[in-house]
């Protein structure tokens, strides 16, 4: 069955006439959402499997508030960012601290780089998970918002349903926290921090 | 110095964010794909209607007609409550003016509870 995004359309709007009992809504759900969801939960977990069950966990809660949904009390984005977050923070959490097995973490698409290269990038990637996950709610995602999505302030501030102010002040303070949690590995993971490094 | 000591952990972050952002992400199966929309499909609604079940909660308060129904409940279960206890006597409904509620109400202090009276005075 072939899947249509449905770009038109809002996602409260598709998520309503899913309630409607909709299943071209569902499609259009699945095939606008699901890449974005898994993205996230890659590039929190770095462990493709996981990524997928986190994604799979994440759409069956959407499916399941669907009747419940009211629409402009939240964004189903914002939502769905929120508990993918907090899904891959809880693995996260469980796992043995900066022990992600090589064999576990997917095969980048480009098999150009290096085994060096692809550690390094794995320890970088390890490191970061942790970190984030040590992080309140609210700095985490909008620490990811800004630099995982590319999304600037204003944008964020609209998802996250805050000011403009309290994104700046909630992205420094995360940046900050993120500092502190990886304090003196700089150097391991192939950075220069000439505060611990000198 | 305290400001660029900051700075140079801010920009060693921040390249850690860009790199680990930057990396490539793989597409999603479309295994994952199609369990999601076989999910979607085993949750669907009825057409106009919701397949969740409500709960109990949402039930009652449907059941009883909306809030309005369920203040009426509360009332009928507390007056029952009052008559099961024997403080008034069901066949007299004049009892429930002898709780007093309405033998110490005087208009007068009505106006002036408040201290109004006492404003008004001053000015």
């Amino acid at each position: 069955m072939p899947f249509d995004d449905q770009t038109d359309a809002d996602d409260s709007a598709l998520l309503a006439r899913y309630a409607r009992g909709d299943a071209a809504a569902a499609r259009a759900l699945t095939a606008r959402l699901v890449p974005r969801v898994h993205a996230q939960a890659f590039r929190m977990l770095g462990d493709a499997t996981e990524a997928e069950d986190v994604a799979q966990d994440a759409m069956m809660r959407l499916w399941r508030v669907a009747p419940e949904w009211r629409s402009g009390e939240a964004r189903v984005t914002t939502w769905l960012y929120r508990v993918v977050a907090n899904l891959c923070t809880d693995r996260l959490r469980k796992r043995p601290r900066g022990n992600v097995a090589l064999d576990t973490v997917a095969e980048p698409p480009d098999p150009t780089p290096s085994v060096e290269a692809r550690l390094q990038s794995n320890a970088r990637a390890s490191a970061l998970r942790d970190a984030l996950a040590s992080l309140p709610e609210r700095q985490r995602i909008a620490v990811m918002m800004r630099h995982f999505d590319g999304a600037a302030n204003p944008e964020i501030a609209d998802r996250l349903g805050v000011s403009t102010k309290a994104v700046e002040s909630l992205t420094a303070r995360g940046k900050k926290a993120l500092a502190a949690a990886l304090k003196g590995q700089a150097s391991a993971l192939g950075y220069k921090d000439e505060r611990h490094d000198t | 110095m305290t400001h660029d000591r900051k700075t140079d952990a801010d920009k060693w972050v921040d390249a850690l964010l860009d790199d680990v952002a930057s990396a490539p992400v793989p597409k999603p199966s479309q295994d994952l794909m199609a369990r999601v929309l076989a999910d979607a499909t085993a949750k669907l609604p009825p057409p106009g209607g919701r397949a969740e079940s409500a709960s109990l909660w949402h039930e009652f308060v449907a059941g009883v007609g909306g809030w309005f129904g369920v203040g009426g409940v509360l009332a009928a279960g507390f007056t029952g409550l009052v008559i099961g206890l024997g403080a008034i006597d069901p066949s007299d409904v004049d009892t429930l003016f002898s709780f007093g509620f309405f033998e110490n109400y005087d208009s007068q202090s009505g106006l002036s509870a408040f201290g109004w009276d006492l404003e008004e005075e001053r000015l």
